[in-house]
């Protein structure tokens, strides 16, 4: 036995609680599966149900979609498209600035001990707030519309961005804040002076990724009456109209793949 | 433009700042959108907060809506308004098996194709622009459509629904895994999979040796935060046929049964609340 081997057989023997692990997954998994029963008759047609449903799904109207000849141009499925992009701005923005005080109280250089407790507190209970109740609440005092997901995204954005922004402050170079402390600044000068000009481009940075969730997050409550295109998208599936769904689904892509690269860019920028 | 004379002759300008500009920006977009949301959607706003306070109130009464002369004592409301929690857990189980299974189908299924898009690992374009353009589609459909799709092709409703949904959650976990990962791959120590490379090892076999040790750790912890963040995402696939708790919740919204929906709130939130909880405790140990 030469040194080599002599290594290979001191090294930690791992497989035995990979096995574990992976058996144990296993388990769980087809314990998952357990209540459930696979409807075979639907299974032995789902070669044809995929071909009619895709057939239809992809025979667009084209005027519908893009609003021309016989639709308007806000009777068109790309219109509404752009509506679920400005719930989903118009939310990002009142998180984002909501978010701001938030933040500043959940840091602890800012907030200092008991501050973080009742910050986090807040943040934890917004972030796990499920969004779809917070939506069911909200309708019921401001009617189906636009400003229900509006209030709704800006109101769960809140948890994440304070946390991010919170995490950004306590990131930042303290030493401008003890400079301003050493002339005499008081809470506000310093948030002035020395934080803001740091931290403008992270929260930026921050709030424009959590754009890109909030659209997609949009299309979502739509599907419960705030407007935008989840709206039409659950009348087209309740009412079986595929071609509209498919419609629906187009401009989906389209327009989350815009925001989606734009803000990527921008945020590189940033960072 | 102010500009400043130095001592020593030069003459210095202040840099634009460019605040004004984004600012302008987002005020002229945040105008743009409320006239539009306004103005041509014709949204009709109707405020109410009293209707909004008695919603409050129904979520977390016990309302006894089949006799309404009928009063029980606190105790009796109380002891009624929590017994809707057992018909929630059979539910809250199948949402929480789906995002499971949903969780770990998809990252098992996005592993392999992360690799294919680390610009690390084949350096050629032409594999990893495909891949990854493939990729920004499927992450670009939200979760709610698929499930759509997926009740359209498996069934739904409660026999089937959760076979939909887990399909609907591997798709959706599929689409933020093969990022998240690939993004990984690309930051790891190249240096031993170089050496295995140049000793003649197979692509793979320096994979699995050099770059798999280097992020199994992050994958584990992904896979952790992902199965949180789709426990979270699949309440709402019930509302389209997928099964799980979210078929509960929007029934009781058709029935106007409010406390259903505040009990299914109060279960919902301590489960998230306790996932997240053992999430950040694990993640925290193997990061």
């Amino acid at each position: 036995m030469n040194h080599y081997e002599q290594k290979l057989k001191e090294k930690p023997k791992k497989w035995i609680i990979n096995l574990v692990f992976t058996l144990g997954l296993f388990i769980v998994i087809g314990l998952s599966f357990r209540g459930s029963h696979i409807n075979m008759n639907r299974f032995e047609n789902v070669g044809i149900t995929m071909r009619i449903f895709f057939t239809e799904l992809t025979d667009i109207n084209l005027q519908y979609l893009f609003g021309y000849g016989n639709y308007t141009f806000n009777e068109s499925i790309f219109y509404l498209g752009i509506e679920t992009v400005a719930i989903g701005f118009l939310g990002t923005l009142i998180g984002a600035i909501l978010a701001i005080p938030v933040g500043f109280l959940s840091s602890e250089s800012i907030g200092g001990k008991k501050g973080v407790k009742i910050g986090q507190t807040v943040l934890i209970v917004i972030r796990v707030f499920p969004e779809i109740i917070l939506a069911i609440i909200l309708l019921s005092g401001f009617g189906l519309n636009a400003l229900t997901g509006i209030l709704t995204i800006g109101i769960h954005s809140i948890g994440m961005i304070g946390k991010m922004y919170a995490e950004a402050i306590d990131n930042m170079d303290r030493s401008f804040i003890e400079a301003l402390d050493a002339v005499g600044a008081n809470t506000m000068q310093k948030i002035r002076w020395g934080i803001f000009p740091q931290i403008m481009a992270d929260f930026t940075s921050i709030a424009l990724y959590r754009f890109d969730i909030n659209v997609r997050s949009a299309t979502v409550l739509g599907v419960i009456g705030a407007g935008g295109i989840g709206t039409l998208m659950w009348t087209s599936m309740t009412f079986t109209d595929w071609p509209t769904l498919g419609g629906c689904l187009v401009a989906l892509i389209v327009v989350v793949f815009i925001v989606d690269s734009i803000s990527s860019k921008l945020r590189t920028k940033l960072v | 433009m102010k500009q400043f004379s130095l001592s020593n002759g030069k003459v210095i300008t202040k840099p634009t700042s460019k605040i004004w500009l984004v600012l302008s920006i987002v005020s002229a977009l945040v105008l743009g959108f409320i006239l539009m949301l306004t103005l041509v959607s014709n949204m009709i706003i109707t405020i109410s907060f009293s209707n909004l306070g008695s919603l409050i109130t129904r979520m977390f009464t016990y309302p006894n809506p089949l006799n309404p002369n009928l009063s029980f004592t606190v105790a009796e409301k109380w002891s009624r308004y929590f017994s809707y929690s057992k018909e929630l857990i059979g539910p809250l189980f199948e949402t929480l098996s789906m995002s499971l299974a949903g969780t770990v189908i998809g990252s098992v299924l996005a592993f392999p194709v992360a690799i294919f898009a680390a610009k690390n690992v084949f350096k050629t374009k032409y594999i990893y622009i495909p891949t990854r353009f493939l990729m920004n589609i499927i992450r670009t459909i939200p979760a709610i459509v698929l499930a759509i799709v997926a009740v359209q092709i498996f069934g739904g409703g409660p026999i089937s629904g959760a076979i939909s949904g887990t399909v609907a959650v591997s798709i959706f976990t599929f689409g933020i895994m093969a990022k998240m990962f690939y993004e990984v791959i690309e930051t790891v120590d190249m240096g031993p999979f170089e050496a295995l490379e140049s000793s003649g090892a197979s692509k793979m076999v320096a994979f699995k040796t050099a770059i798999l040790p280097q992020v199994l750790p992050l994958f584990l912890s992904y896979l952790i935060y992902i199965f949180e963040l789709n426990v979270r995402a699949s309440t709402v696939l019930g509302y389209v046929g997928a099964g799980g708790i979210g078929t509960i919740l929007f029934a009781s919204l058709e029935e106007q049964r409010y406390e259903k929906i505040g009990m299914a709130l109060i279960i919902l939130f301590v489960v998230i609340l306790v996932l997240q909880t053992i999430s950040n405790r694990i993640r925290s140990k193997l990061q």
